[in-house]
């Protein structure tokens, strides 16, 4: 098995190739099943990896055996095993549907490229993971952001470009903030791999305070933006609601992911907890993320889009793990971490059951879901659990990181803030619920609808059922994936 | 003010990232913000290469008499603006196609125009 460190390099090697393979294939369903055959095997090396992980323990790659200050290093611990199983096996979720819905979305001659560019995109992201050389995750982060607007602008509208140039213009302005966050690391560490960063700033961190307020306050607002904290949000709405369904899934449950991971990265490995708790940022961080969770939810309410709507609670959501984060104890951290990967269940079945529903029904509007639930009642099913888990309902994951965020409020002795989680899931339930009901009581609502004569195949509902039963086993039982985030966080 | 005349490129590229920002942040025509963006960018260029520069060293260029590691500039920064040179190309390539593509579904790149427009 000493051959599964090189997985982590084969997985973002194998993503790469076959998305540049794919523009030179002649046929769709050859660049199809090419591009779910490849995640797929990047599925099976990330469970290797893990394997691997909890036998010999964290580990460092050196790419190209070049030694760490010179050469490049990936980094994988707990965390990036984990988060590499979830990122390969939602993405490769996400195909499955979008083998469904593609060809309804997306004009044939870009089918292609739509395909190409999820590859890289999953890559990118998983560069950003892995990469123990905060330059080489800038690299990675413009890249990402290319392949990201490249799948919100590839359906080709009006819309879709309006929505694809405000996200590269945020975007590129996040990423210059980032760039020049690192330029002040480099200019006081002369390095810039993460681990001797980290060393170095350790010796001189009293010499260069504001330094390093500076520098934390470029990356906070940079990976902000671009992960869509609440202020900044501004591009979200837009590029998620007009996206094809499964380009926003992907962008809602992993590309906005990735760049929290980053900043988890940055502030426990590259800055040291220790030395970013002298700082004022993470108190910043916790206000944006709780009022975050408040607008973001108020401003889900007001919305009569449906995927509109859910874009909004993407916000809000975003608001629980930054608001996790800036809590700055271990229990906090924890909870932003599971939170990431139920909200990235849950959002990424929400994206997929909203795009077949306005598949079917050939309406954005909420208004018009009225009923529903008798023509697609595995759609509505799956929808259902989905709302659950969002509003905390106990057996659903949303409840278990809910109940998570609560413990880290406890121990961090912030107790006020726990008004703010229960009135954010308030909040969640007033704009999830109305749905449901409309979609299946109510007289009027279902009169003359005829038992599942909307529903999609079988096959098309595959990867939402398994997303639904992933939500409901995590929410049964989270100790294993807990005791995991538990062994990931204190290696960081 | 003396530190800010002795690093007086570390002044400039920040003066040059504030008008990038701005520029970036505030003006509607998307051709001006994409210069902005450029500028944005160059500064942080600028920034990183001046903190590699090390006065009376010569470029890391070695020649017949090899001066030894002390008698060359630094030339990590160099190397890595010239990816961060490449990355900002692509964008700035990127962000021009989509200018054309906007101008060919709203008939304009004013901002404000589309926004009033594209009202859904």
């Amino acid at each position: 098995m000493a051959a599964a460190a090189n997985f982590p390099l084969l997985i973002i090697l194998i993503l790469f190739l076959s998305s540049f393979m794919m523009p030179v294939l002649k046929r769709v369903k050859a660049v199809k099943w090419l591009s779910l055959s490849s995640i797929l095997l990047c599925v099976v090396l990330s469970v290797l990896t893990l394997a691997y992980v909890q036998q010999n323990g964290a580990f460092l790659y050196k790419v190209g055996h070049f030694e760490a200050p010179w050469g490049n290093e990936l980094k994988i611990g707990y965390l990036e095993a984990i988060m590499s199983i979830m990122f390969t096996s939602i993405a490769a979720l996400i195909t499955w549907a979008s083998f469904f819905s593609a060809d309804y979305e997306i004009k044939e001659k870009n089918i292609m490229l739509y395909y190409t560019l999820c590859g890289m995109l999953l890559a990118s992201l998983l560069g950003i993971l892995y990469s123990n050389d905060i330059f080489n995750c800038f690299v990675f982060i413009e890249l990402s952001s290319i392949a990201a607007c490249g799948i919100v602008v590839v359906k080709d509208k009006k819309e879709n470009i309006k929505a694809g140039v405000k996200y590269l213009i945020l975007s590129s302005l996040g990423s210059g903030l980032v760039l020049m966050g690192i330029a002040f690391l480099y200019s006081i560490t002369g390095n810039l791999n993460i681990g001797f960063i980290h060393q170095e700033l350790v010796k001189v961190k009293d010499l260069y305070h504001n330094t390093l307020i500076i520098s934390l306050g470029l990356f906070t607002v940079g990976l902000g933006v671009k992960s869509a904290m609440f202020p900044v949000h501004i591009w979200l709405p837009d590029a998620h609601t007009y996206a094809p369904s499964s380009s926003s899934a992907l962008l809602s449950s992993l590309v906005l992911k990735a760049y929290i991971l980053l900043y988890i990265k940055i502030i426990y490995r590259v800055f040291g907890i220790e030395i970013v708790k002298t700082l004022p940022i993470l108190e910043i961080v916790l206000v944006m993320g709780a009022v975050g969770m408040i607008f973001g939810s108020i401003l889900a309410l007001l919305q009569k889009d449906l995927k509109r709507m859910i874009a909004y609670s993407s916000v809000a959501q975003i608001g629980y793990i930054f608001f996790g984060i800036g809590l700055g104890n271990i229990l906090g951290l924890m909870a932003a971490i599971f939170h990431i990967i139920s909200h990235a269940l849950t959002k990424s079945a929400l994206f997929l059951i909203a795009g077949n529903i306005i598949e079917r029904i050939h309406s954005k509007e909420i208004s018009r879901l009225k009923g529903i639930g008798i023509e697609m009642p595995i759609t509505l099913g799956v929808f259902v659990v989905c709302a659950l888990s969002m509003v905390g309902i106990p057996l659903f994951a949303g409840f278990n990181s809910k109940w998570n965020f609560a413990l880290a409020i406890i121990d961090s002795n912030r107790i006020l803030f726990i008004a703010v989680l229960v009135a954010s899931s308030l909040l969640n339930a007033l704009y999830y619920l109305p749905i449901i009901i409309n979609a299946y009581f109510g007289e009027e609502n279902t009169k003359d609808r005829v038992y599942m004569s909307k529903e999609k195949s079988l096959g098309a509902l595959l990867p939402i059922l398994i997303l639904a039963f992933a939500i409901i086993y995590l929410g049964i039982s989270s100790n294993g994936i807990i005791d995991l985030i538990a062994k990931s966080v204190s290696n960081l | 003010m003396e530190r800010l005349i002795t690093n007086y490129y570390e002044t400039a590229s920040i003066i040059l990232f504030g008008i990038g920002f701005m520029t970036l942040l505030i003006h509607n025509n998307l051709i001006k913000k994409i210069i902005g963006m450029n500028i944005m960018d160059t500064s942080i260029f600028l920034f990183f290469i001046a903190k590699g520069y090390i006065s009376a060293k010569e470029a890391p260029i070695i020649r017949a008499p090899y001066m030894g590691v002390e008698g060359y500039i630094n030339p990590v920064p160099t190397a890595l603006m010239l990816t961060g040179i490449v990355v900002a190309v692509s964008v700035t390539a990127f962000a021009l196609a989509l200018t054309i593509k906007i101008y060919e579904k709203y008939g304009t790149i004013e901002l404000n125009e589309i926004l009033e427009k594209g009202g859904d």
